[in-house]
């Protein structure tokens, strides 16, 4: 297990880039008031069909069947946290729409790992595909930030209301 | 953190990986999957990318990469230097990848307690 969220969202970023995605979007959500903590990660990768999303939930199975140890944990992973610590976990995805994971945990709850270095998650997946735009919302109690790796440098705005566009279909299929 | 120093990190992503495109002697590949992350790898790329810029080496560009493979090696990193030759350093804490920079990539030494695995020139070749 990792002992900070921003790992998780490491990990499955990594996964949306190795989907294809050209937007990933990560939202970390803290409410006190409510005591929620919740992240979301969306990307507009090639998806998966529900066959390949039952599997991968139900055994901890991985995509790359060409490797020589696949392992698949890391919906495992953050599924447990979130589990742990009183909160839901949900994954939506369809061929051609992306994938989007939602993990929901209690923010006080005594297991919950801290969400650690969301900088060097962040700077990792911008090494990792520069021309990707990677998308950081932060809203910790009423207090809002928004952070895109392209901005102002190749930014395409007509390609994120496509995404956006994409995410709300994608909500309304799931 | 706030966004003055996403911003700030932003930059410096910009001109750290602005070193991929163009030619460059050396590239650095970090293996950034379930199991690297969970050995710690981010922190190893953290910590080579500020001894690099600390250095101000020029001649490296950064790269990330999935699962390799190479599970109960973790954190893995490996170098190709664009002459084909491959070296892989496997277990790299924070004192080895320091090392690494200073000897590898600045002085063109190959640390050998510390490299796992060395793909000849010819041998890269045959493989392309």
């Amino acid at each position: 297990m990792f002992d900070q969220l921003s790992l998780n969202i490491l990990d499955i970023g990594m996964n949306s880039l190795a989907a294809g995605a050209t937007v990933l979007r990560i939202t970390v959500i803290e409410n006190a008031e409510h005591d929620w903590l919740v992240i979301r990660i969306r990307d507009n990768g090639h998806g998966m069909d529900q066959k390949t999303l039952r599997e991968i939930l139900a055994r901890n199975a991985s995509t790359k069947a060409g490797r020589k140890k696949p392992i698949g944990l890391g919906l495992a992973l953050l599924r447990q946290t979130s589990e742990m610590c009183g909160g839901a976990f949900h994954v939506h995805s369809a061929p051609g729409e992306g994938t989007g994971v939602t993990a929901s945990m209690r923010a006080s709850h005594v297991d919950r790992p801290p969400l650690g270095d969301l900088n060097a998650t962040i700077f990792a997946l911008c090494a990792a595909n520069p021309t990707v735009d990677i998308q950081l919302n932060c809203e910790s109690n009423g207090e809002k930030f928004h952070f895109s790796s392209q901005e102002g440098k190749y930014h395409e705005p007509r390609r994120t209301q496509e995404a956006q566009r994409e995410g709300t279909a994608a909500g309304r299929a799931a | 953190m706030n966004l003055d120093e996403l911003k700030k990190l932003k930059e410096k992503a910009q001109r750290q990986v602005a070193l991929r495109e163009g030619n460059k002697k050396y590239r650095v590949v970090f293996s950034m999957g379930t199991s690297g992350i969970a050995a710690g790898a981010r922190e190893i790329m953290t910590t080579m990318l500020d001894e690099i810029d600390k250095r101000g080496i020029e001649n490296v560009e950064v790269a990330v990469t999935g699962e390799i493979g190479l599970v109960d090696a973790e954190p893995v990193i490996r170098i190709e230097e664009r002459s084909g030759e491959k070296v892989t350093y496997a277990k790299v804490n924070a004192d080895a990848a320091r090392k690494i920079v200073s000897e590898h990539l600045q002085k063109g030494k190959v640390v050998d307690g510390l490299a796992v695995g060395k793909v000849k020139q010819k041998e890269a070749e045959r493989l392309k």
